[in-house]
């Protein structure tokens, strides 16, 4: 091992020429560490990306996973739960489906010592929707308090927040709206900031920010690295128990396994390849950690025109889909079977596609086409990007063909294009079926049905159902959670019958951490919120 | 300073800097209009898997990047004009910043890359030149077109799987995130700043994360200089003044490293810079295999994100490096070889 380090420090010493001698050990340069907290300071590995800490500006999961732990919103969701509970606020009620009313909780400060009011919160909602970034997520999950021009301005609704007193935030909505409460666990949407801070009309550069949560933030390098240490004031439910942690970005998931298998990481978190999680499996120094996950993937049929548009084509190939086999053979058993565009783990879930057309069979698939008088083989033009959903998405598109194409009813040409030439044209019906994933915004069975079912989904894809629109309305307008799990229920049912879409696959929430690390399991949920404060390194 | 029979050496040098300028506007243009002739835009590469068409269409809109092409041109290098390339879309940094703190990064990487080439290529080269046909020769030869030809990539995954482990080397990053906390950034490169610090844990780490990437992309043109230094070695060992040398008795080992060595070696000067640009690319492959976080492995990510302002301004920045030191060799060509008339 010495003689190893020795040859490492000579070939390290003959690259930097004309170095200097180097001085004492000891010195620790500028950024002195962090004290507080019982464990030893640890570091996460993750591919993601942030796009900014502002939450003004950012709808992304590398961004929230840093601001679910610099900031607080006014309720939040437990791991493993969907059930909403406070956070900055002692509590959120609903005194109609249109008005949400806030409760603060007492002595709630920014990490600099400024207290947090109701004046913050209110604050943090106008200015998101002023600035309306394109990459923020206020314009788009706040609907129910804002108005969006022609041209694409939005506006907060006037009186849309109140604060009768410092404690008390209210929100007026423009229609019943359930959902929103679950809009207000998303920082991107609903982090709190604080008013001295953070300027109105533009967002703050991401290294000065300040927030209220766990840690606070100490050093930013964009795509480098993020070191996070425990925020004093933080008075909350969630205190952290390591002084410091270090976020390290890595561009290629590839360079993660290697670093988590070297021991450069403690914690690789998200988006290994399933080789590589095969691999890691196999190091008796690391442990790969599996929690459910919420991150879909799904065929979209083209409902508007071509073959999609025979009801018995698109129930006839969801007749032979074999997810097991698409999770087994594409992806090494790393993702689940889905049943329904509603994953497991969420209120309302029910896999209403495994109870419509059973196990694969294509005898009945036979059945269904021929019933309806079409001529077999169907031609079915299945269109994948390599670009986006990473590199198994090949390896499942093939399998889709084989499944298709087994009992001679489809003959399929798959053709695949880059990302950006992709959600182009499929959306100008250059596919008969199409792949494409989703990662929840927010805990709530509709943010998987109303984003997907309504006037053709965000996808475009030309479905259309009138009693669609009416249940969706009538989730959203109730708080009643039996009658909106139920409404969940009767759209999975209905989405299984008319087969605009067919579920494929979710993927688990996996980490890779290596010894002496505890608390990974515990956060490892479908919210995909990596929860700082839980998880510790040994001393 | 005048030559005879030629012009001076300061309008020489004016219009070399001159020449800069078209250049740029011509890299400019093509980059500008490459990036809005490929598919996509910033909107649709963040936010396509998310929103409806009407929603992004509102999001270009009010980005401006449904502006006639026109007027986002002239914007954009007005803006350049005035060195302001804006903030990235992407991750919500200044251009400049992005390259401040990431430049320290590849111009280490590159340096390391050029001292591995030059300690491995010359030797190799020179050994090639002075035993032609020998086994060693083969071997050499071989090896400088392996390294020339195997994808950067490639090469660095092999010794990320299997030098990495055995000499206890660190596979990712520039350093740890420990170290890049403790010291202070003075310089913004880090290996310098380490050194300011005086801190020599910071050091050793440092340069124990330098030597898989700069070895990885040092092979790369190290097959070059080892051919260039092995012909020119062999041109020279011919030469008339070796050969009336080695007639008057002078020992082999003193005739190869005076005469053949030394001579072999002045063209090399020359084509080292000319290998800045070799390396840069280079550096856009060996960085992300090795995450450095060096501005090759924001180029791609800018890329892939579609992000206009940033592209547009790091391809400059590099445009403007890779024309100044071209126009700087130019210069000290001028100066040192009899040659080049101005």
């Amino acid at each position: 091992m010495i003689r190893h380090k020795l040859v490492a420090v000579v070939g390290s010493g003959a690259l930097a020429v004309a170095l200097a001698a180097c001085g004492s050990s000891n010195s620790s340069g500028g950024n002195g560490a962090s004290s507080g907290g019982t464990g030893s300071p640890w570091i996460l590995g993750t591919t993601d990306t942030v796009t900014a800490l502002d939450p003004a500006g950012s709808y992304d999961l590398g961004s929230s996973t840093l601001e679910y732990n610099l900031y607080q919103t006014l309720v939040t969701v437990p791991p493993n739960s969907t059930k909403i509970v406070g956070d900055a606020a002692k509590s959120c009620t609903y005194d109609d489906p249109k008005t949400l009313t806030c409760k603060l909780s007492p002595g709630e400060k920014f990490s600099n010592g400024d207290a947090l009011t109701s004046a913050d919160v209110k604050y943090s909602f106008e200015r998101s929707i002023k600035i309306q970034d394109a990459n923020g997520a206020a314009i788009y999950l706040l609907g129910s308090i804002t108005s969006t021009a022609k041209d694409g301005t939005v506006t907060l609704n006037k009186g849309a927040i109140e604060t009768p007193d410092d404690q008390t935030v209210v929100f007026h909505l423009d229609h019943p709206d359930t959902t929103f409460q679950y809009v207000l666990t998303y920082p991107g949407a609903a982090a709190i900031v604080d008013q001295d801070v953070f300027p109105a009309d533009k967002k703050l550069a991401d290294e000065k920010i300040i927030g209220s949560g766990p840690y606070k933030l100490d050093q930013y390098k964009s795509a480098d690295q993020a070191v996070l240490s425990l925020n004093t004031n933080y008075t909350g439910p969630n205190p952290g128990k390591t002084g410091q942690v270090f976020v390290k970005y890595y561009s290629d998931p590839t360079a993660l396994a290697l670093a988590a298998k070297n021991g450069e990481v403690d914690v690789a978190w998200r988006s290994l390849a399933p080789s590589d999680i095969a691999n890691l499996k196999q190091d008796s120094n690391l442990t790969v950690a599996n929690g459910k996950g919420s991150e879909i993937r799904y065929w979209v049929w083209n409902v508007g025109e071509g073959v999609g548009k025979q009801l018995a084509v698109r129930q006839a190939a969801a007749q032979v889909f074999d997810r097991e086999a698409i999770a087994k053979n594409a992806y090494d058993g790393t993702v689940d079977p889905l049943y329904s565009i509603v994953p497991p783990g969420y209120g309302g879930h029910q896999d209403s596609f495994k109870t419509t057309y059973g196990s694969p069979d294509v005898a009945k698939a036979k059945q269904i086409l021929q019933k309806a008088g079409i001529k077999t083989p169907v031609n079915l033009t299945v269109g994948w990007t390599p670009t986006h959903y990473g590199p198994s998405t090949e390896d499942e598109a093939n399998e889709v063909q084989r499944q298709l194409e087994s009992g001679g009813l489809f003959k399929v040409t798959l053709k695949s294009t880059e990302w950006e030439q992709y959600q182009t044209i499929y959306k100008q019906g250059a596919y008969d079926l199409w792949i494409l994933g989703w990662f929840p915004d927010y805990p709530d069975g509709d943010d998987y049905l109303s984003p997907f079912m309504v006037d053709g989904g965000f996808f475009q894809n030309g479905y259309k159902n009138p009693q669609v629109d009416k249940l969706v309305a009538q989730e959203q307008g109730t708080s009643d959670q039996a009658k909106r799990q139920q409404t969940f229920g009767q759209l999975q049912d209905i989405a299984a019958k008319d087969v605009p879409f067919i579920p494929s696959w979710v993927g688990q929430n996996t980490a890779v951490y290596g010894q002496g690390m505890s608390g990974v399991e515990t956060t490892l949920d479908p919210s995909f919120i990596f929860r700082f404060w839980l998880v510790t390194k040994k001393s | 300073m005048a030559r005879a029979g030629s012009g001076s050496l300061p309008r020489y040098i004016l219009q070399r800097i001159l020449l800069v300028i078209p250049m740029i506007w011509v890299i400019l243009t093509v980059v500008f209009i490459v990036l809005r002739v490929a598919p996509g835009d910033p909107v649709s590469a963040a936010l396509g898997g998310k929103l409806n068409a009407q929603a992004l269409e509102q999001r270009r809109e009010a980005l401006g990047f449904n502006r006639p092409l026109i007027a986002q041109y002239w914007d954009y290098v007005s803006s350049v004009v005035h060195l302001d390339f804006g903030t990235t879309f992407s991750d919500n940094q200044p251009v400049l910043r992005v390259v401040r703190d990431n430049g320290g990064a590849t111009l280490t990487l590159t340096f390391a890359a050029f001292v591995v080439a030059l300690l491995v290529g010359i030797p190799l080269g020179l050994l090639a030149g002075r035993f032609r046909d020998s086994l060693p020769d083969v071997v050499i030869r071989l090896f400088g077109i392996l390294s020339y030809a195997a994808p950067v990539f490639f090469v660095g995954f092999l010794l990320q799987l299997y030098v990495a482990g055995p000499l206890g080397l660190p596979t990712s990053g520039d350093a740890t995130p420990i170290t890049v906390f403790q010291v202070q950034p003075k310089t913004h490169i880090l290996l310098l700043d380490a050194l300011l610090s005086g801190n020599g844990a910071a050091i050793e780490d440092v340069l124990k994360h330098l030597v898989l990437p700069a070895t990885t992309l040092g092979l790369l043109i190290c097959g070059i200089f080892i051919r260039l230094v092995r012909v020119n070695m062999l041109q020279t060992m011919q030469a008339d003044y070796v050969e009336a040398a080695e007639a008057r008795g002078i020992s082999g080992g003193k005739v190869t490293w005076r005469h053949g060595f030394r001579n072999a070696l002045v063209p090399v000067i020359t084509v080292v810079g000319l290998q800045f640009a070799l390396l840069l690319g280079g550096a856009v492959l060996t960085e992300p295999t090795f995450n450095w976080p060096g501005i090759g492995s924001k180029l791609v990510f800018y890329i892939n994100n579609r992000d206009y302002g940033a592209v547009q301004g790091i391809i400059t920045i590099f445009a403007l490096a890779v024309v100044l030191i071209s126009v700087l060799i130019d210069i000290v060509n001028a100066l040192i070889d009899p040659r080049v008339r101005f």
